[in-house]
């Protein structure tokens, strides 16, 4: 292994995770700086739920995909959903194992489902840029952090797909290029809207809480009464 | 002025100095989530019916404020404007355009809301660009005119004092004839009354029949209750220009009666915006915590039926039914299933309408706008989707648990041919009330009299 590839999979992502959690830490700062708003409201609805209740239900929702309508009636845009994010698990997964765990990737099971996950991912993400260009809504709702961060993923997701057998006796070119745009994704991701999982706990138990209180959430679907 | 960009109209900076007075963290929470993954844009009563035109999509709308919070409030969109889509608004035509998306093509209904992933509530910050814009003045006509009613009259129409005392002595000749009982009374500010009930404006001025069935119903339950003379109205149009100063002071206005004619519950009649306004953002708005119970009227008359305190008869109502879920209601304070326990008891044939509860469409008429005539044909080629629910129901009449409602259907049924009665369920108890033991009682007694006096 070359230095500089020792540099890129060791000091550089390092160093890019670091400048990532500070980045982090002071949005989240940023974010705790605003007031939550109080909510004196009595409670309302059937009065089997509460606030907790409907924070829990709010948080699982999204494993939950028939509690939603949007993701109940589009069942293929939900498996894009899963399929990209598991890819992003398995890349990041593969970020750490190359450099810190390479007798991991001994066993051919592992490489083969991370280039499975990494590679469905990379499909999804080529699905989704032509959905971001050719639909007229996407189009108009996307801006340049959205065209960006998509088309970063989705090149990092096929050059983890590529680097999943830590294989550098062909060239280092494949592994050199991962941790690059490893270290890249890293600091970018806190500016843009890739950081929106640090938000989803606090917007979904916000809802939740709110919805909870006033009997919204659980949605119900099926009377809850008995008298007919 | 130079190009418009460099100096901020007057009214432009005020609206970007109060949007940091009013940024809480559910709201920044909901400004920032956003990954504008279009999961939401189906969603909207307004997509649908304007295929092709993503200037109606939730995201697409949301950004139009998102903007402004990411220019001023939000370091990213300090860094790198451009990149997230951030900017600023300079003059007052701008402040006008964003007029016409905050109010003319969004009801406020959070469909959007429970369909997006990440917990984006655009109907709360939506909510809040409005009443940014009502600060300097920039609103539909309507929508100044029904604020000053309530800010000056006490209530949303103009009703003064003595038509509405006039109105309630009205009905009250009206609930002795029916009932045949001269001794029957709709109490006005009787104290110590276990409920104190307060209606919509719009039962006085054009549906006083409602104020009728309602009292038939306490009267047959033998109800101790009361109407205050005073904050006798329990709709806010707080809630629908999104200033929290109206919606508090309309809110304190309705408690302090109650409070004042020492009552023991306060009782709504049935309306989804009045409703949400008072037993559950009232509170917040008014920053007070009310001490009484609070219920909707769909609750108390279900419960006079379960306890015993009315019987009812639902072939009294033949014909076939639906419900429409208020948005306000049902999706922002689950009052979904007493409804409907109620009016299987008061109808023989009562369909769902799908989707319904707190995934039911927007009548059209939510978020006021019913008071903003100038986005009248947008409002009805939006109820596409509402009369499509309506016709596949395969009903003769939609009942509904609002005023609101009851007028933005109507719209919908004329526009579309939908074929449809519109009422609400109040309407229906009275009419299924089982009367003829108490009414052949007091026609004895009232007869009785009738011989004495001639
Ligand atoms: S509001 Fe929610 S559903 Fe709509 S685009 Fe944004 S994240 Fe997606
Ligand atoms: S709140 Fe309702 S009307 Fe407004 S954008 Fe969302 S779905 Fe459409």
């Amino acid at each position: 292994m070359s230095n500089i590839l020792h540099f890129s999979e060791h000091t550089l992502q390092e160093i890019a995770l670091v400048f990532m959690a500070t980045v982090y830490f002071l949005r989240i700062k940023w974010f705790l700086k605003w007031t939550l708003g109080k909510e004196r409201q009595p409670a309302t609805g059937m009065g089997d739920t509460n606030p907790k209740k409907g924070a829990r239900y709010s948080l699982g929702m999204i494993i939950k995909p028939w509690t939603m309508e949007s993701t109940r009636t589009k069942p293929f845009m939900y498996a894009q959903f899963v399929l990209f994010h598991l890819g992003v698990v398995a890349a990041i997964a593969l970020s750490f194992i190359i450099p810190y765990g390479p007798g991991l990737l001994k066993s051919a099971a592992l490489v083969s489902a991370i280039q499975f996950m990494t590679g469905a991912a990379f499909i999804v993400g080529i699905m989704r840029i032509i959905r971001r260009i050719s639909n007229p809504y996407m189009r108009a709702i996307s801006s340049p952090d959205d065209h960006f961060s998509l088309i970063l993923l989705t090149s990092w997701f096929a050059f983890a797909s590529m680097a999943a057998s830590n294989d550098i006796s062909g060239g280092e070119g494949i592994m050199q290029t991962f941790f690059l745009l490893t270290a890249f994704f890293l600091m970018y991701v806190p500016f843009s809207k890739i950081s929106h999982y640090l938000y989803y706990p606090f917007t979904r138990t916000y809802m939740g809480r709110s919805f909870g209180r006033r009997g919204v959430f659980p949605l119900r679907k099926k009377p809850a009464y008995d008298t007919v | 002025m130079n190009n418009g960009k460099d100096v901020r109209s007057y009214k432009a900076q005020k609206v970007i100095d109060r949007m940091g007075q009013k940024l809480s963290r559910q709201i920044v929470g909901s400004l920032t989530a956003c990954v504008h993954c279009g999961m939401c844009t189906d969603s909207c009563h307004y997509v649908l019916a304007n295929p092709g035109d993503p200037t109606y999509a939730p995201a697409y709308k949301a950004d139009l404020i998102r903007k402004l919070f990411k220019h001023h409030y939000d370091w990213t969109g300090k860094v790198f404007p451009k990149w997230v889509k951030a900017g600023s608004v300079y003059t007052d035509q701008e402040l006008e355009e964003l007029k016409d998306t905050v109010f003319g093509k969004c009801t406020n209904c959070r469909r959007c809301t429970i369909n997006c992933p990440m917990g984006v509530d655009l109907a709360t910050f939506n909510r809040m660009a409005r009443g940014l814009l009502c600060h300097v003045g920039i609103m539909p006509e309507g929508v100044e005119y029904v604020a000053k009613e309530q800010w000056e009259i006490g209530n949303q129409m103009g009703v003064l004092k003595e038509d509405f005392i006039g109105t309630i002595e009205w009905q009250e000749e009206e609930l002795q004839e029916e009932m045949q009982d001269p001794t029957a009374k709709i109490p006005i500010d009787k104290m110590n009354a276990d409920i104190v009930y307060t209606v919509n404006p719009r039962e006085v001025k054009h549906d006083p029949r409602s104020i009728l069935d309602a009292a038939k119903i306490f009267y047959m339950a033998g109800e101790n209750y009361t109407m205050p003379s005073e904050g006798w109205d329990m709709t806010n149009f707080g809630l629908f220009n999104g200033d929290d100063d109206l919606g508090g002071a309309v809110a304190a206005r309705v408690y302090d009666n109650v409070r004042e004619l020492k009552g023991k519950k306060l009782v709504m009649s049935e309306c989804g915006h009045g409703y949400r306004s008072t037993r559950c953002e009232g509170p917040n708005w008014a920053k007070q915590d009310i001490e009484f119970e609070a219920e909707s009227s769909v609750i108390t008359m279900l419960r006079y039926i379960k306890e015993g305190k009315i019987k009812v008869d639902k072939t009294k109502n033949p014909g076939s039914y639906t419900f429409h879920d208020s948005c306000n209601n049902a999706r922002s304070c689950g009052l979904t299933e007493e409804p409907r326990e109620l009016l299987s008891l008061v109808v023989e044939d009562f369909r769902e309408m799908y989707p319904n509860r707190a995934e039911n469409y927007c009548c059209t008429g939510g978020g006021g706008a019913m008071s903003m005539s100038e986005y009248k044909s947008r409002r009805l080629k939006s109820g596409k989707v509402k009369a499509e629910q309506l016709s596949a129901t395969g009903a003769k009449v939609v009942v509904t648990s609002c005023h609101n409602c009851v007028d933005g259907l109507t719209d919908i049924i004329g526009h579309y041919n939908v074929g449809m009665g519109v009422t609400q369920l109040v309407n229906l108890v009275a009419n299924a009330l089982v009367v003829d033991d108490r009414i052949s009682e007091n026609a004895m007694k009232y007869a009785g009299e009738e011989a004495v006096t001639a």
